[in-house]
């Protein structure tokens, strides 16, 4: 005997029913998307972040760490009123119209209805969230010297569109008052923007703000991202962060729903959870030597090899390396100290080249976060974070930060032929500060802690001789320095000698 | 005062959710007052009157709006008045809830700049009202409310704004950005007093 199975074919007005459903959906969604406020504030979300964030995110250097973490700490911040805004005035359109009953007896489920409505809005809301990163990354695409597009920030400022347009839409659902909309768009700000204030280091539960791209108090800066990878640990967090509550919110709507009760509570307790759970997992995080936060749970060790890259080198007697992504830097690092570089090169002591090393980051208490250089030496240096274009660091103080950097770092080590620490000549510092030229913006006082262990007295004989060798071409020290080198390390040469 | 004249302005206020709207004011107050107990950066000391500022703007823009439309403006001559009335009163009663919200805690800007930057924000209001409708008057004052946060972060990276027009980025006594605000709160009042909020579904 012979099992027969006998399977009941799906009655035809079940298949049709169910493609009627679907295609119903599209229309529902097709005429949201035509009625919507957001499709009219779009060009009110794009001229916002043209005016806030655009114009400051393309005056920073062309390098794409800066850009992009900068985007995600202001686009979110520019869209949060259109995009909350039009989300609850479409949330509150029955209660406002007073068709809620109306409508209650339509075909739909009232939470289906919403969740057309509130689909379209954010459909729209990603548009100009997708528009503004767009034309971000296409310009920074054709001024980087170096690296590619980093989409972690774009994704957290993507998944934070849906959770505005969720919280929006379920307060204008829930109380369609003339007065919730700006309310509730008010709060949202508030929360989003202000939310990072009772941050405290690198274990804060509130860097799970979509809108921190990086440790606080470091931000986006040109050595975060650079020699490393950039961590996505503090975005997946953040993504979870908002999806959970998006899921939550949205969930929420449908608990009035007698039908779908269950179903709504638990998508409201799985966003929830999620939320929680992003909360958390940023009260572990922790700053890493490269300036980003790591969350244990969620690194990748492999995240911690350095980048592989070709550095870009000056054509100076002594050649400069920076990492490619600094390649526009270099000019002004070559100009700022090329006549040192003219004239210790070849000098006994003297580096057959100048690499740049990356900055190490460390938290102190509170928000305080140390950056220090390595190792420094005559063979490696480190780039000031203030970069010109950087926070209105202008070219004059990029220079002043590579003489007393750099500048000094150099002529230090030849000179005193690599015993900072010793007791130096009073003809040792005279030639040292003949030898680095600081811009007329550096003033004494940031010299000040250098006076006689690197660099003399101001007016004391050792100064006026320093002026007398820095009247020299760096050709002519150079010359001068070449068949005095030697005496001049062991002490032999006085002031009076000096040319 | 007549009775029928304070039933007049009774009435008006209760079509224009006037009391909800005071309410509302006293909890902006409230909540700014709460807010200065806080420990706030320099950015955010600064910005943070600015944003109750806005929200007592929005909500008195928002009142502008009319229920009834077409049959109230038949009804008689007194309605431009009570709309100017309403308008000057809610604008004043902000600019004291918030003042007073801030006495004896360190407020930015003080009352002058309290009162610059209420006046002007709901001037916008009140324009946007005039040609969007009440419901949506809000858009003004948040959308304003942006460019002026942007304007007071420029104080700190420049290049900084240095337009009247963008007011609360100007010292509290500036008399540049003073006049700009009162222009702009001037022309909302005219526009709210002669034409009122544009008829929309919403009232």
């Amino acid at each position: 005997m012979t099992n027969v199975e006998i399977t009941t074919p799906r009655p035809v007005a079940a298949r049709r029913g169910s493609a009627a459903a679907v295609l119903g959906s599209g229309r529902l969604l097709r005429i949201e998307l035509r009625h919507n406020a957001m499709l009219w504030l779009l060009p009110v979300a794009i001229a916002l972040f043209w005016y806030n964030g655009y114009r400051e995110i393309m005056a920073l250097p062309p390098m794409w760490n800066l850009r992009a973490m900068t985007l995600q700490n202001r686009l979110l911040l520019d869209l949060a009123i259109p995009v909350t805004g039009a989300a609850a005035w479409m949330g509150s359109r029955e209660g406002r119209r007073n068709v809620t009953d109306l409508v209650a007896v339509t075909a739909r489920p009232r939470w289906s209805r919403q969740l057309a409505t509130w689909a379209a809005t954010t459909a729209w809301a990603e548009v100009a969230c997708l528009a503004c990163v767009a034309v971000v990354y296409i310009m920074t695409a054709r001024q980087a010297s170096w690296g590619g597009p980093l989409w972690w920030p774009a994704a957290v400022s993507a998944a934070g569109v849906p959770a505005l347009t969720a919280i929006g839409f379920a307060a204008g659902a829930w109380f369609p008052g003339r007065f919730v909309t700006p309310l509730v768009t008010m709060a949202v700000f508030f929360g989003l923007g202000f939310g990072t204030q009772a941050a405290t280091g690198d274990h804060s539960y509130w860097q799970v703000s979509p809108l921190t791209a990086g440790a606080f108090d470091i931000g986006a800066a040109p050595g975060v991202a650079t020699f490393y990878p950039y961590l996505p640990d503090l975005s997946i967090a953040q993504v979870m962060l908002t999806v959970g509550l998006a899921v939550a919110v949205l969930g929420a709507l449908g608990i009035p729903v007698a039908r779908m009760r269950w179903l709504a509570a638990v998508i409201t307790a799985a966003g929830l959870a999620a939320a929680g759970t992003a909360v958390a997992l940023a009260g572990t995080g922790r700053l890493d030597p490269h300036g980003m936060i790591a969350i244990p749970a969620l690194h990748d060790a492999a995240s911690d090899q350095p980048v592989r890259y070709a550095p870009a080198c000056s054509r100076t007697p002594i050649p400069v390396c920076v990492h490619p992504a600094y390649a526009g830097f270099l000019p002004a690092v070559t100009a700022s100290v090329g006549p040192e570089l003219t004239e210790f090169a070849g000098l006994p002591g003297a580096p057959d080249r100048i690499s740049q090393v990356s900055a190490v980051y460390r938290q102190e208490p509170g928000n305080a976060i140390t950056v220090g250089g390595g190792i420094p030496s005559a063979t490696a240096f480190l780039l000031p974070d203030e970069v010109p274009g950087r926070l209105g660091t202008t070219g004059a103080e990029f220079a002043a930060q590579m003489d007393e950097g750099l500048g000094l770092q150099l002529a230090s080590d030849i000179i005193l032929g690599g015993h900072a620490d010793s007791n130096p000549s009073q003809a040792q510092l005279a030639v040292i500060a003949g030898s680095v030229r600081f811009p007329p913006s550096v003033e004494s006082r940031d010299l000040a802690p250098m006076y006689g262990r690197l660099l003399p007295q101001p007016g004391s004989p050792a100064d006026l001789a320093a002026r007398r060798f820095a009247a020299l071409s760096p050709a002519a020290r150079h010359a001068w320095l070449a068949g005095h080198l030697a005496a001049l390390h062991a002490g032999r040469i006085s002031l009076a000698q000096l040319p | 005062m007549t009775a029928v004249a304070v039933r007049l302005v009774r009435l008006h206020a209760a079509s224009r959710r006037l009391p909800a709207a005071l309410v509302l004011l006293a909890a902006c107050a409230a909540a700014l007052r709460g807010t200065l107990y806080g420990q706030w950066d320099s950015y955010g000391a600064l910005q943070l009157p600015l944003i109750f500022e806005a929200a007592c703007a929005a909500v008195v823009a928002v009142t502008a709006g009319s229920p009834f439309g077409e049959p109230e403006r038949a009804t008689g001559r007194w309605l431009p008045f009570l709309r100017l009335g309403a308008a000057v009163t809610l604008t004043g009663l902000a600019a004291g809830a918030l003042a007073a919200a801030g006495a004896g805690l360190p407020l930015a800007g003080g009352f002058p700049d309290i009162l610059r930057n209420v006046a002007g924000l709901t001037g916008i209001g009140l324009l946007c009202a005039t040609v969007l409708g009440g419901p949506l008057a809000w858009t003004g004052p948040l959308t304003y409310l942006l460019l002026g946060l942007y304007g007071l972060y420029t104080d700190w990276h420049p290049p900084t704004l240095s337009t009247p027009w963008i007011w609360p980025a100007r010292a509290p006594h500036d008399l540049g950005g003073a006049l700009c605000a009162a222009v702009v709160f001037a022309a909302g009042l005219a526009a709210i007093t002669v034409r009122g909020a544009r008829e929309s579904p919403g009232g």
